[in-house]
C-alpha cells in the first residue's frame, strides 16, 4: 500500500503545483475557466492528500512495519491510540498534518468565500497553492512517509513521553492554529496583489483567524499541562526553544487581532496589519522548522534532518516575496487617518502591540542567539530562564496593565476626567488587595505582589465594564438583569468575548505567579517509614513495587500524606521503563488541594538498592488556576467568534452595491 | 498635542528606545547567557559554563550522594574532561549519551552545579528531560 | 499488494484530473471567459460604504460609551456632532438623492 500512498501525495503535488501556477496564470490573464480550474485542482488535491493520510494511518494501526516510518514510531505491544498518534510523531507524518490541514482549511476558507475570490481576490487560490506546494515538495522528495524497507520483526516505538493523551491531541491543535495563520496571510497577499486596500479580508479572515488563535493559544496550555505532568520536574513552563516556538506566533497574532480593530473602526494602521499577518505567518512556519529540524540542539546537531534547510529558504522566500509586494503597495496602502491623541483607544492598542511584539522579539532574539553565536564564535551559548523571566515581566506586566485601562479609554480622544473616574474604583480594589496580601506575606516575592495586585486592577476592571454594560443596557428596555446582561453579551459578542479572554490571562497570571513565586520545595533521602515536611504536608515513604503494564515495567514508591495530624490519602510515584524503546519515564504523583488551591509534587529521582528513594516534593500554589484559564479561554474565544445574524446581514448590505 | 503630525511614529520611536534601553540593562547587568562548550574548548575559558559531550564508562559514585564522576568526551572527537555532579539524574542518562551539565574548573576537574544535568533525547521528535529545580 | 493499489492510485489521478477539467468540460466554447473585475465606480462605492458603517459604528459606540461613564456629557456634545456630520455625509455619497434609487444589480460588470 505504500505505492498507493507515494502515488497519492505525487497526484497531490501535481495538482498544487497546477492550483499554483495555473492560478497565476489565470489571474494575471483574466481567465475564469482557467481561474474555476486552478481552484477545483486546490479543492481535489486535499482528497489526495486525505488518500494519503488514511494510507499511513492504515499502516499504522496493521503495524506494517515494511513502511521505515511505521517501523521507526510504532511497536507491536503499542496501544491502538498510540499507533494512530505515531502518525504525527516523526518529522514525515507531521509533515503529511500540516499539509492535510492546510489544503483542508485552504479548501474550506476558498469554498466559503467562492465568488469573492473569483471577483475580487482572485490571487488567493495561486498564492495557498505556492505555499502548499513547498509542503508536497517536501513530502514527495525531500522526506516521504512511504519510504519502504526490509521489515523488521518488531518496531522501535513511539518514544514514551509522546504516550499520553496530551499528545495525542497537543500536535494536530497546534497545527490547526499554525496553519489557520496561513489563510489571513493568503488573504492579505491577495488583497495586496489585486490592489485592494479595504478591510474585505480582514471581514472575511476574522474568524479563521480568531479560532487559529485559539487552538494555538490552547495548545500551547496543553503542551504545558503535558510538560507539567509527563515531563514532571515541578514546573509548567521552560522557555525551551520548542516551546517558545509556538508561543511566538500566538505572540504576534494577538497583536494582530487586536490592531485590525484599530483598521476596521478607524482605517489605521494598514501597513502594520499586513505586516504583522506576515510575521505572524513566518514565525508559524519558523516554528514548526524549530521543532523539526533539530536545529535547537546545537547546529553540530546532536539530532541531524535535512528538512531544515529547505525549510530555512522557504521561510526566506516568504518574507522576502511578503516584503516585496508591501513596498510596491505602499503608496495606496498608507492609511489616510492618522492618530490624534496619545490617551486614546487606538493608543492603547498601538501600546498593546508594541509590548507584544517586544515580548516576541525578545523571545525571538533568545531562541536565535545561541544559533548565531555557536556560527560566528564557533561556541554556542544558553539562554536560560533568568532571560525570559525578566523580559515576561518587564513588557508582560505593563501589557496587564492595558488590560484594564484599554477598555476604559475612549477612542480618538478621552477625556482624563471620565477615564479618571472609571479607574477609581479597579484602582481602589487592587491597592486594597496588594495591601491585604502584602499583609499575608506576599512581599516576599516582589514581582510577584505587583502581579497580583495589577491582577486584581484588571479583573476589576473587567467587572466594571459587565456591570456598566448592564445597567446601561437595563435602563434602555424592561429587561431585568440577567436579559440584560445576556442581551449586552449577544449584541456585542466581540467585545465582551474579549473581556473573557482578559479575564483568562489575568487567571493564568495568578496562577503562574503563584507557582512560580511563592512555592516551596524539599530533596532528600527516605528509608521505608521516614517522613519529609514541605510546607504544610507531611509524606511518609512506605516502600516501592514492582508491577509489568502492557508495555512497560512499572516501578512505584507509596508515600502517605498527611497535614497537621490529619491522613489525606497515599500517593505513589515512580518510573516506567518501556521494554521495545528501552527508555524510562518519570511516574510522578500530583496531590491537587482544590480548597487550598495548591498542588503537592511528588517525584522519585532513584530507587537504591537498600529500598530507600530519593525524592523531591514541592509545592505549587495556584498552578490549577493556569489549566482553568484554558477553560476560560476557549469560552471567551467562541463567545467572540459566535455567528452573528445581525451582522452578517449588515456585511450583505455593505457589499450589495458590488458583487459577492 | 501636536496636531496636523501624527504622534504614532514618535511613539514607536521611543519605545524601541526604551525596549532597547531595557535589554542592554538587562543584558550588561545579569549577563543572561553562558557559553556552552565542548570538553576541547574548555581550557581556554573560565568562570562558570556549560559543558556538553558524550558520557564515558566508567560511571563512579552517586549523584545524591558525595557525586557522580565521570567522563565527558567531544561528540566528534577524543579530547575528554573528568566531571563530578550532585542532584537530580535525568532518565535518559548512560553511558554513550549526549549531556549537557553546568559548573567550572576547579583543580582540573569540572565541578557541575547542583541539578544542571540536561540529557538530549536521540530521537528526532521529544523535548529533552529535564531535571530542574525550579 | 501491488496491482490494487495501483488499479486505486490510476483512479485517483482520473477523478482529479477529471475534477481539474471540469470548468473547460462544462463550457467548451463560452460567451465569456473573462475574470470578472471590479470597475473602479464599483470599488469606490464598496469604499463609500465602508466608510458609511464606519462612522456609523463609531457613532453607536460612542453612545455607549457615553452611557457606560466612559464620556463626559460635555465630551459627549462635543464628539457627536462632527460623527454625526461624517455619517450623514457618508450617507449621502453613498445614495444620492435622485430619481434614481437603487443601482441596478446587472448594473455590475459580469
Amino acid at each position: 500500500m505504500a505505492e498507493l500512498g507515494r502515488a497519492a501525495l505525487v497526484v497531490a503535488f501535481g495538482l498544487i503545483v497546477y492550483a499554483a501556477v495555473a492560478g497565476g496564470y489565470a489571474t494575471l490573464r483574466g481567465r475564469r475557466r482557467l481561474l474555476d480550474s486552478a481552484t477545483n485542482a486546490l479543492f481535489a488535491s486535499l482528497g489526495a492528500v486525505a488518500v494519503a493520510a488514511l494510507v499511513l494511518v492504515a499502516a499504522l494501526v496493521r503495524h506494517d512495519f515494511s513502511l521505515v516510518y511505521v517501523a521507526d514510531h510504532t511497536s507491536r505491544e503499542l496501544p491502538l491510540r498510540y499507533s494512530i498518534s505515531a502518525f504525527w510523531g516523526g518529522q514525515q507524518g507531521s509533515l503529511l498534518l500540516w499539509l492535510l490541514v492546510l489544503t483542508g482549511m485552504g479548501s474550506a476558507a476558498v469554498a466559503l468565500n467562492r465568488r469573492l475570490i473569483r471577483d475580487v481576490l482572485p490571487w488567493t487560490v495561486p498564492i495557498l497553492g505556492g505555499i502548499a506546494s513547498f509542503f508536497a515538495f517536501m513530502l514527495v522528495f525531500v522526506a516521504s512517509p512511504f519510504t519502504t524497507g526490509p521489515a523488521p520483526a518488531d518496531g522501535v516505538g513511539l518514544n514514551p513521553s509522546l504516550q499520553n493523551p496530551y499528545m495525542m491531541a497537543h500536535p494536530p491543535l497546534l497545527y490547526l492554529g499554525y496553519v489557520g495563520l496561513t489563510i489571513p496571510f493568503a488573504f492579505a497577499m491577495a488583497a495586496l496583489a489585486s490592489k485592494r486596500t479595504d478591510e474585505r479580508w480582514i471581514v472575511v479572515t476574522r474568524r479563521w483567524t480568531l479560532a487559529s488563535w485559539a487552538f494555538l493559544g490552547f495548545a500551547i496550555l496543553l503542551g504545558a499541562k503535558w510538560a507539567y505532568e509527563e515531563v514532571g520536574w515541578g514546573g509548567w513552563y521552560a522557555w525551551d526553544p520548542v516551546e517558545n516556538a509556538a508561543l511566538m506566533p500566538w505572540l504576534i497574532a494577538t497583536a494582530f487581532l487586536h490592531s485590525v480593530m484599530v483598521q476596521e473602526k478607524k482605517n489605521m494602521l494598514r501597513v502594520w496589519n499586513v505586516v504583522l499577518v506576515t510575521g505572524a505567518f513566518a514565525l508559524s512556519l519558523f516554528g514548526t522548522f524549530l521543532t523539526r529540524s533539530g536545529v535547537i540542539s546545537s547546529i553540530h546537531s546532536f539530532t541531524q534532518s535535512s528538512i531544515g534547510a529547505w525549510f530555512l529558504g522557504f521561510i526566506a522566500v516568504v518574507i522576502a516575496a511578503s516584503i516585496a509586494l508591501i513596498l510596491v503597495r505602499l503608496p495606496v496602502l498608507r492609511s489616510p487617518t492618522r492618530l490624534e491623541s496619545l490617551v486614546s483607544r487606538e493608543a492603547a492598542f498601538l501600546y498593546n502591540n508594541l509590548f507584544l511584539v517586544a515580548l516576541a522579539l525578545t523571545v525571538l532574539w533568545g531562541v536565535v542567539y545561541p544559533l548565531i553565536s555557536e556560527a560566528v564564535r564557533g561556541f554556542a551559548v544558553t539562554v536560560g530562564a533568568p532571560y525570559y523571566d525578566f523580559f515576561a515581566i518587564a513588557f508582560g506586566l505593563p501589557l496587564v496593565l492595558l488590560m484594564g485601562i484599554g477598555p476604559l479609554v475612549a477612542w480618538r480622544r478621552a477625556s482624563l476626567r471620565a477615564l479618571g473616574a472609571s479607574l477609581l474604583w479597579p484602582t481602589g480594589v487592587a491597592l486594597f488587595t496588594g495591601t491585604l496580601l502584602l499583609a499575608a506575606g506576599a512581599g516576599s516575592s516582589p514581582a510577584g505582589l505587583i502581579g497580583y495586585t495589577f491582577a486584581s486592577f484588571v479583573l476589576a476592571a473587567i467587572v466594571l465594564e459587565f456591570a456598566r454594560g448592564t445597567r446601561a443596557r437595563r435602563s434602555l428596555g424592561d429587561e431585568g438583569w440577567l436579559g440584560a446582561f445576556a442581551g449586552l453579551v449577544g449584541r456585542n459578542r466581540r467585545r465582551y468575548g474579549g473581556y473573557v479572554v482578559h479575564a483568562a490571562i489575568v487567571l493564568l497570571l495568578v496562577g503562574a505567579v503563584g507557582i512560580g513565586g511563592f512555592g516551596t520545595e524539599q530533596q532528600g533521602k527516605l528509608a521505608p517509614g521516614e517522613s519529609v515536611r514541605v510546607g504544610s504536608y507531611d509524606l511518609t515513604y512506605l516502600g516501592s513495587s514492582q508491577q509489568r503494564g502492557a508495555n512497560a515495567v512499572e516501578m512505584r514508591g507509596s508515600f502517605d500524606v498527611s497535614r497537621g495530624g490529619n491522613e489525606l490519602g497515599p500517593l505513589s510515584a515512580g518510573k516506567n521503563r518501556y521494554l521495545a524503546e528501552q527508555q524510562v519515564s518519570n511516574e510522578v504523583a500530583i496531590r491537587s488541594d482544590w480548597l487550598r488551591g495548591e498542588d503537592l509534587f511528588v517525584i522519585v529521582n532513584q530507587f537504591n538498592g537498600d529500598g530507600s528513594v530519593f525524592v523531591k516534593v514541592l509545592v505549587n500554589p495556584l498552578v490549577n488556576l493556569i489549566w482553568l484559564s484554558g477553560l476560560v479561554f476557549v469560552l471567551g474565544s467562541l463567545i467572540t467568534m459566535w455567528p452573528d445574524a445581525r451582522e452578517q446581514r449588515r456585511l450583505a448590505r455593505r457589499f450589495a452595491y458590488a458583487p459577492a | 498635542m501636536p496636531r496636523r503630525r501624527s504622534p504614532a511614529r514618535l511613539v514607536v520611536a521611543l519605545s524601541v528606545a526604551a525596549a532597547l534601553a531595557v535589554f542592554l540593562l538587562y543584558t550588561s547587568l545579569a549577563g543572561g547567557s553562558t557559553p556552552s562548550l565542548r570538553p576541547s574548548q574548555l581550557a581556554a575559558h573560565s568562570g562558570t559554563v556549560s559543558l556538553a559531550g558524550v558520557v564515558l564508562s566508567p560511571l563512579r559514585g552517586d549523584a545524591n550522594e558525595g557525586g557522580l564522576r565521570f567522563r565527558l568526551r567531544d561528540v566528534n572527537g577524543t579530547r575528554a574532561v573528568p566531571v563530578v555532579y550532585t542532584g537530580s539524574v535525568p532518565d535518559l542518562f548512560a553511558v554513550g549519551r549526549d549531556v549537557s551539565v553546568r559548573g567550572k574548573v576547579q583543580n582540573g576537574i569540572f565541578v557541575a552545579e547542583r541539578d544542571s544535568l540536561v540529557t538530549k533525547c536521540p530521537s528526532k521528535y521529544a523535548p529533552d528531560s529535564k531535571s530542574k529545580s525550579s | 499488494m501491488d496491482i490494487p493499489a495501483l488499479i486505486l492510485a490510476v483512479l485517483l489521478a482520473l477523478v482529479c484530473v477529471l475534477f481539474v477539467a471540469r470548468p473547460f468540460l462544462r463550457e467548451p466554447a463560452p460567451e465569456d471567459d473573462r475574470l470578472a473585475q471590479l470597475s473602479p465606480r464599483e470599488r469606490e462605492r464598496v469604499r463609500l460604504a465602508e466608510e458609511r458603517d464606519r462612522a456609523l459604528a463609531a457613532l453607536k459606540e460612542l453612545e455607549f460609551d457615553h452611557r457606560t461613564g466612559k464620556i463626559s456629557d460635555a465630551d459627549y456634545r462635543e464628539l457627536v456632532a462632527p460623527l454625526r456630520r461624517q455619517a450623514a455625509e457618508a450617507l449621502r455619497a453613498l445614495d444620492p438623492p435622485r430619481k434614481k434609487a437603487h443601482p441596478k444589480r446587472d448594473d455590475v460588470r459580469a
